[in-house]
């Protein structure tokens, strides 16, 4: 039975509110900085930076943190000079 | 003049009063190039992110200073020729919050452990 054939009629807008519906509960991304109207990421507030490399040190992508590219291209700035300073690790095993 | 900030992470094994010559050098060029400190922070000692030369820990110093573009360079140079300086960086201060104590200066949490995770970055 294919979707189309399922309701018919008055329902056909059935599979489309089902695939809606799934996705209801995820919560919208937003940057955390824009949030805060924070204009400036400073490479010194390791503990800030710290949730921006977790385990492997690798530096958190925008499509899981949901960061504008603006205020990404500002943390990537400020994680790499706290890694020239040994603030932050390369890498981590 | 522009301002800058510069950092070094210098040999665990310095006494205070080495460190302090360092300090009473950079500040001693800075004067003589025309320009002034403008704060200097002695973060302490604290552990390295990676050992560097061998290294685990490191005495971080940041000073703001306020100096003609050329004198970056100078103290660049000077602290590539010394070797107990491990790392250094210095920076244009972009921001006003960078004048005023800066985060390493707030008092820790007792344990990092008990830093509340980011809900933003909870998978």
């Amino acid at each position: 039975m294919s979707r189309n054939e399922r309701g018919g009629g008055r329902d056909s807008g059935r599979p489309k509110k089902q695939f809606k519906r799934k996705f209801l509960f995820r919560k919208k991304k937003f940057c955390k900085f824009c949030d805060e109207k924070i204009g400036f990421i400073d490479y010194k507030d390791i503990r800030l930076l710290q949730g921006f490399v977790p385990e492997r040190a690798k530096i958190f992508p925008r499509r899981i943190s949901g960061t504008c590219s603006k205020h990404q291209r500002k943390v990537m700035r400020a994680v790499k000079r706290a890694r020239t300073l040994a603030l932050l690790p390369f890498t981590s095993d | 003049m522009l301002q800058y900030e510069t950092i070094f992470v210098t040999d665990p094994n310095l006494t205070d009063e080495e460190v302090d010559v360092i300090v009473k050098l950079v500040e001693q060029l800075t004067v003589a190039a025309g320009g002034k400190v403008i704060k200097t922070e002695k973060w302490g000692k604290r552990r390295l992110a990676y050992p560097v030369e061998h290294r685990e820990e490191g005495i971080y110093v940041l000073m703001t200073l306020e100096c003609p573009t050329q004198h970056v360079k100078e103290i660049d140079r000077r602290y590539r020729m010394n070797d107990r300086i491990l790392r250094h960086l210095t920076v244009r201060v972009e921001d006003e919050s960078q004048l005023g104590p800066s985060p390493m200066m707030k008092p820790r949490p007792a344990d990092r452990d008990e830093i509340p995770a980011d809900p933003m970055l909870a998978p």
